[in-house]
């Protein structure tokens, strides 16, 4: 209790004043209208982001997150359904990536057979004893320079203009 | 013991869908023959062992060969038109990474398939022959069989893999060397 008998009267009018009058002011101000009225995008201009940044305590806040209730959380299902594979593969040079790693010797230890390589070897002369012959067998009827202008496949497979490698 | 090159990078990127050439299908058309002649004999053996044990007698083919004719020239008709209706591939043209497919480059139809084999009796029969001279001297390596049919065959396998695989032998296990030739 306030030793001043006077001055604690008032105060304890001033605060029964307060109870009724600060009510009646609060419901007077609309403050949608205050609200449209602030520019939020000066304010956010003001705000040193950095400053703010650097008191934050990362490695708190990271102690206090629950990553597994998050990890919980998060329908991996749908990310990857959300995921293009395709798009992704395509972007991907393959030739390239294999010459650098070892890839490549995975790739032969892990898909190839002895059966599967002889075949390569056999496709691949084939490939070659094919191109040979076609030049060749043009060339002594003396078409050898026209074949060079002969289409490589039927259009659906490898595009209506596509020449022969030969 | 017959040493072989490894496949040239250029020879074996980039050639899937191209039309192919004399050789390979020469080689798978052989395949074929050897593959049907084969899977012909073991059925004729099946056959005559189940008749035997059926019937306690013997029977062989060869001896009828007017029957004999007409049932290999059936079994032929099917082993052909059946793979090549299926998969446009008969098992040589699989083996040498082939396909028919129609002069457009999509599948072929099992109607397709039909006319395609009665045409390679005939360019093989009729014309001797002569009739595959197209695989080398028309724009789209077409025999006369492929004309009959409204067909071409082009390279079906893998070439990018086998690129790969090539990459692979040529850079040999953790890096070490691999030789440049393969023996088969």
């Amino acid at each position: 209790m306030s030793p001043n008998p006077i001055g604690n009267r008032v105060e304890q009018l001033a605060q029964s004043l307060a109870e009724h009058i600060v009510p009646m002011i609060v419901d007077a101000i609309d403050i949608d209208s205050i609200i449209d009225k602030v520019d939020v995008e000066k304010i956010i201009e003001r705000v040193d982001v950095d400053k703010i940044v650097e008191r934050v305590d990362v490695d708190q806040i990271i102690e206090r997150v629950d990553v597994q209730k998050i990890i919980d959380r998060v329908d991996v299902q749908q990310i990857i359904e959300r995921v293009d594979i395709n798009a992704i593969v395509d972007k991907i040079d393959i030739d390239s990536l294999v010459e650098q790693t070892e890839l490549g010797s995975i790739i032969a230890r892990s898909t190839t057979g002895v059966l599967t390589e002889v075949l390569d070897v056999i496709r691949a002369q084939g490939v070659g004893l094919d191109d040979f012959i076609l030049r060749w067998g043009n060339r002594l009827i003396g078409r050898g320079k026209k074949v060079r202008h002969w289409p490589a496949g039927p259009p659906l497979l490898v595009g209506p203009k596509a020449i022969a490698p030969t | 013991m017959t040493t072989v090159p490894v496949p040239s990078p250029a020879l074996t990127v980039g050639r899937q869908g191209n039309y192919a050439g004399a050789v390979s299908r020469l080689a798978a058309f052989a395949a074929d023959v050897g593959a049907s002649w084969g899977l012909y004999t073991l059925g004729v053996a099946l056959l005559n062992a189940a008749l035997k044990l059926a019937t306690g007698h013997s029977f062989t083919l060869s001896n009828h060969q007017l029957a004999a004719f007409i049932v290999l020239t059936l079994w032929e008709f099917l082993y052909f038109t059946y793979q090549w209706a299926v998969s446009g591939k008969t098992l040589g043209m699989a083996i040498l990474g082939l396909q028919v497919v129609t002069r457009a480059g999509a599948p072929i139809s099992g109607r397709q398939a039909v006319f395609r084999t009665v045409g390679l009796g005939i360019t093989l029969f009729l014309t001797l022959g002569i009739g595959f001279l197209g695989i080398v001297y028309q724009r789209d390596r077409r025999a006369l069989n492929d004309y009959i049919a409204g067909t071409a065959v082009v390279y079906d396998w893998d070439a990018r893999a086998a690129r790969l695989r090539w990459i692979a032998r040529k850079e040999g296990p953790a890096g070490t060397a691999a030789p440049q030739e393969h023996i088969i």
